[in-house]
């Protein structure tokens, strides 16, 4: 199972990549397409993120994660560094639940 | 940008391993794949107990920016041989393309500062994977020390630093909270993934171009 989707998510990434490399495209692609390509990695990646920050484990958040979101945001926003996002989101959450546990 | 890439390997390594992931199934993604954020997304899509197809589809909708690169790369390779426009292809990276084509509009047409720095990134990737990997374990209580949160804010941290115009904001943000709504509801990951994919279709609305 698992190692069913790594053997297939690494065939596809090759075939786009292969792909980019080998076929002579006529032109360049159609301005509306290479638009919404260009959207679609970040518009993916943050449907993925949108639960765990407001619905984690099925339930609305009853804080930390969306604070903790908000700090990943200024973060990476100031100093245009994904680890110090990272680490200020995952600090965060970590203080966060801390204070709400006591 | 090389050392950019151990910041996010050794992440990855780490949820990849507090994930429950199997070392063997860990290093193979990195060797294999060679994607940040579709690594970062498959950690998250196994720890949903996501189907296999779900996973493959999600990644290949994650790269398939890569056929963007296309446009821009064909003309430097042209007089490249297939058999190494194919090797090429196998480390072709975000990270890899942006410096190569760099130099190519510099007018140096030599495939070999492409391969060098490609191969670079490739082993250094997989490098960071394994420390990553190794570290993960001696990490205790993941939840605890917020360590659950990595992933999301990885995908968050990804996500504000490929935005560059006010439109992908919309996009990303429209994104979110759909899926979310819908995690909500009890929707399935692929009603997610499905919305993730539906969203940039904003982008033809939008009017804040120019670009590029």
């Amino acid at each position: 199972m698992t190692w069913l989707a790594i053997a297939g998510s690494a065939l596809v990434t090759y075939l786009v990549r292969a792909f980019a490399f080998r076929v002579p495209l006529p032109s360049a692609l159609p301005p509306r397409v290479a638009r919404y390509l260009d959207a679609l990695p970040a518009a993916i990646i943050a449907a993925l993120a949108g639960p765990a920050v407001l619905v984690p484990n099925g339930a609305p958040t009853r804080g930390p994660e969306l604070a903790a979101a908000i700090a990943v945001i200024a973060m990476v926003a100031w100093r245009r560094n994904l680890l110090a996002g990272v680490l200020a989101g995952v600090a965060s959450v970590a203080l966060l639940r801390l204070v709400l546990a006591a | 940008m090389l050392t950019a890439v151990l910041v996010v390997g050794i992440p990855f390594g780490i949820v990849a391993r507090q994930s429950g992931l199997s070392p063997a199934e860990i290093v193979a993604m990195s060797l294999f794949v060679f994607a940040g954020a579709s690594q970062f997304a498959m950690v998250q899509l196994f720890t949903d107990g996501v189907a296999w197809p779900v996973v493959v589809a999600t990644v290949l909708l994650i790269n398939l920016r890569h056929l963007l690169m296309a446009a821009d790369l064909q003309r430097y390779f042209a007089r490249v041989s297939v058999a190494r426009r194919l090797a090429a292809a196998y480390v072709l990276t975000d990270e890899a393309f942006a410096m190569a084509i760099g130099w190519f509009r510099r007018g140096r047409t030599e495939l070999a500062y492409y391969a060098t720095f490609a191969v670079a990134l490739f082993v250094l990737w997989n490098t960071a994977t394994v420390i990553g990997m190794l570290i993960g374990p001696s990490i205790g209580e993941p939840r605890r020390f917020g360590v659950d949160f990595a992933i999301t804010a990885t995908f968050i941290a990804i996500v504000i630093l490929s935005v560059r115009r006010r439109s992908d904001a919309v996009v990303a943000l429209a994104a979110a909270l759909v899926a979310s709504a819908l995690a909500y509801l009890g929707a399935s990951v692929v009603a997610v993934v499905t919305a993730g994919a539906l969203a940039p279709l904003l982008v033809l609305f939008a009017r804040d171009e120019p670009d590029r």
